[in-house]
């Protein structure tokens, strides 16, 4: 019965906080440094927040937990080779089509920001000339190339990532809760309970944001693809894959996501009316998206200010690119659980 | 060898957790099936002599049972010496040993505040059972989260009873 805790119990925290760290701390370096690894782990992420629910409405059916993973596995894995069988020959040569006239967009997008830049600098820039072009332009490039030249290879080339994301995504519905708690067990007593909940609460988090944020960018792909297939587009599939993976940054997703099929309309035709039309599907697909997809669907998501957002949204492209944009905000959603958690206990327990 | 006396000092654990399980009030409908499920679910922890399980005022997020050992419950008063010094006040409330269980209240209360402080007496192992254990069972095992609730709420009806009786056995002795 003392608030005084003896030394020896000290230390023994002291231990058991320094392994627990340090398992952590081996886990993120093995997943972030391993190749293929990330990519893997968060698509594997991504099936087990779907397939979660359907384990345990299976379980709940008497299944044993074996038999109830494993066969929404087996019939999510046919529903997806159906698909990548479906549409990624489509997908691929539209990949081809693009890279082949990947010169032409970029020259196009090269003299749009010239007669930006020009405009820009005889009407208001006498004093300060900008260089638009110059700042923007290898952004663009970076963008645009990286984009195009990483997916095919994380889509279909990428055998390791094909074979590991089914495999952990497998043992994480099978194991990962007794994983959790075997790594829990490492947690020192006085930060035990502590750590359980932030766990719950950042997986409840993460899960129901993964969710709602793939269902949302499956209905704006479809949305801006029957669009652009009622327009005649060319790369509707991939222009509207690219919207639906780009909706996930919140602001500037969706504008992202439009800037492709803009460019690739003005170095083919540049008609107005197409533009017209062009901009109605994506603008409309954006009001659906807020009018009926975001309250219905992406409820749950956590509130994050617009200034963090965006500075998640920058941070993320820093340092990892266009994957660093896609899971920044996820990421800084479990942050900010973590962190008000952590805070709370820490300076607010007491009554 | 090694592995024959380590499975014999598994299923020894195991053993014992599923008896302290079933010898429960909370457990005790439960079927062997479901008790299997609870066994893998619950959390179990070593404290030493002295050292606190949880403070009062902390935020609690389940109820512990006694595997073995014991645990003093206490609660802490901040008394003010001066005008800068404070001192705290500690007056045991109970003394709880094998079997019995404490801070259940935190399985069903949000942001549940616990309102006294435990700490273990002697060498003590606590089986931890909290909130998000609760929820997946209840999202797994239906069945077996309804039984398990109904018995939480038949103890903190009893809790109510017992407090209102002693309430009223309070303000008798007021008024004499």
């Amino acid at each position: 019965m003392s608030s005084v805790i003896s030394p020896a119990i000290q230390r023994e925290r002291r231990v058991k906080l320094f392994f627990f760290l340090v398992a952590l701390l081996g886990l993120f370096l093995v997943i972030t440094q391993t190749p293929n690894l990330l990519i893997s782990f968060l698509l594997a992420l991504v099936t087990h927040s779907f397939l979660a629910p359907v384990v345990d409405f299976l379980e709940r059916k008497r299944l044993p937990r074996v038999l109830a993973v494993s066969a929404p596995f087996l019939i999510t894995a046919l529903v997806i080779g159906l698909s990548l069988n479906f549409f990624l020959p489509t997908l691929l040569i539209q990949l081809n089509e693009l890279q082949v006239s990947l010169p032409k967009y970029f020259s196009t997008a090269s003299g749009l920001l010239t007669r930006l830049e020009l405009q820009v600098n005889t009407r208001i820039a006498q004093i300060y000339p900008l260089d638009i072009r110059g700042t923007i332009e290898p952004y663009i490039v970076q963008f645009t190339e990286g984009f195009v030249k990483k997916l095919p290879s994380l889509l279909s080339n990428s055998l390791t990532v094909l074979v590991l994301t089914p495999f952990l995504a497998f043992f994480m519905l099978l194991d990962g809760r007794d994983f959790i708690r075997r790594l829990l067990t490492l947690v020192p007593n006085n930060v035990f309970e502590l750590a359980l909940n932030l766990n719950y609460q950042v997986m409840t988090q993460i899960s129901g944001f993964i969710r709602a944020r793939v269902i949302e960018g499956l209905l704006i792909a479809m949305i801006i693809w029957m669009g652009l297939l009622y327009l005649d587009f060319p790369y509707s599939l991939l222009l509207a894959s690219f919207a639906g993976l780009i909706n996930i940054i919140p602001y500037v997703g969706p504008l992202l996501g439009a800037i492709p099929a803009v460019i690739i309309h003005l170095a083919n035709s540049g008609q107005s009316q197409e533009l017209i039309w062009l901009l109605a599907i994506y603008g409309g697909a954006q009001i659906i998206d807020t009018a009926l997809i975001v309250p219905f669907i992406v409820a749950k998501i956590v509130d994050l200010h617009p200034v963090v957002v965006v500075l998640a949204v920058i941070i993320g492209a820093q340092t990892m690119g266009i994957l660093g944009m896609i899971i920044s905000i996820p990421l800084f959603s479990a942050l900010k659980v973590s962190f008000s958690a952590i805070y709370q206990h820490m300076t607010d327990f007491r009554s | 060898m090694v592995e024959f006396i380590w499975n014999s000092l598994l299923k020894n654990e195991k053993a014992t957790l599923r008896k302290l399980l079933k010898s429960n009030i909370l457990f005790q409908d439960l079927n062997p099936f479901e008790l299997s499920l609870v066994e893998n679910i619950v959390n179990v922890r070593n404290y030493r002599p002295g050292e606190n399980i949880f403070r009062q005022g902390e935020v609690g997020v389940g109820m512990y049972i006694i595997l073995s050992g014991s645990v003093t419950i206490f609660v802490e008063e901040i008394q003010e010496n001066s005008q800068t010094a404070f001192n705290s006040k500690h007056t045991a409330v109970t003394h709880l040993k094998a079997t019995d269980f404490f801070g259940e209240l935190a399985l069903v209360e949000d942001e549940s505040r616990r309102s006294a402080s435990a700490s273990a007496h002697e060498e003590t192992i606590l089986v931890g059972f909290f909130k998000p254990d609760l929820l997946e069972i209840i999202s797994r095992n239906p069945s077996a989260g309804v039984k398990i609730l109904t018995r939480l709420s038949e103890v903190l009806g009893l809790r109510l009873r017992q407090t209102t009786a002693r309430i009223t056995e309070l303000k008798r002795e007021l008024k004499k």
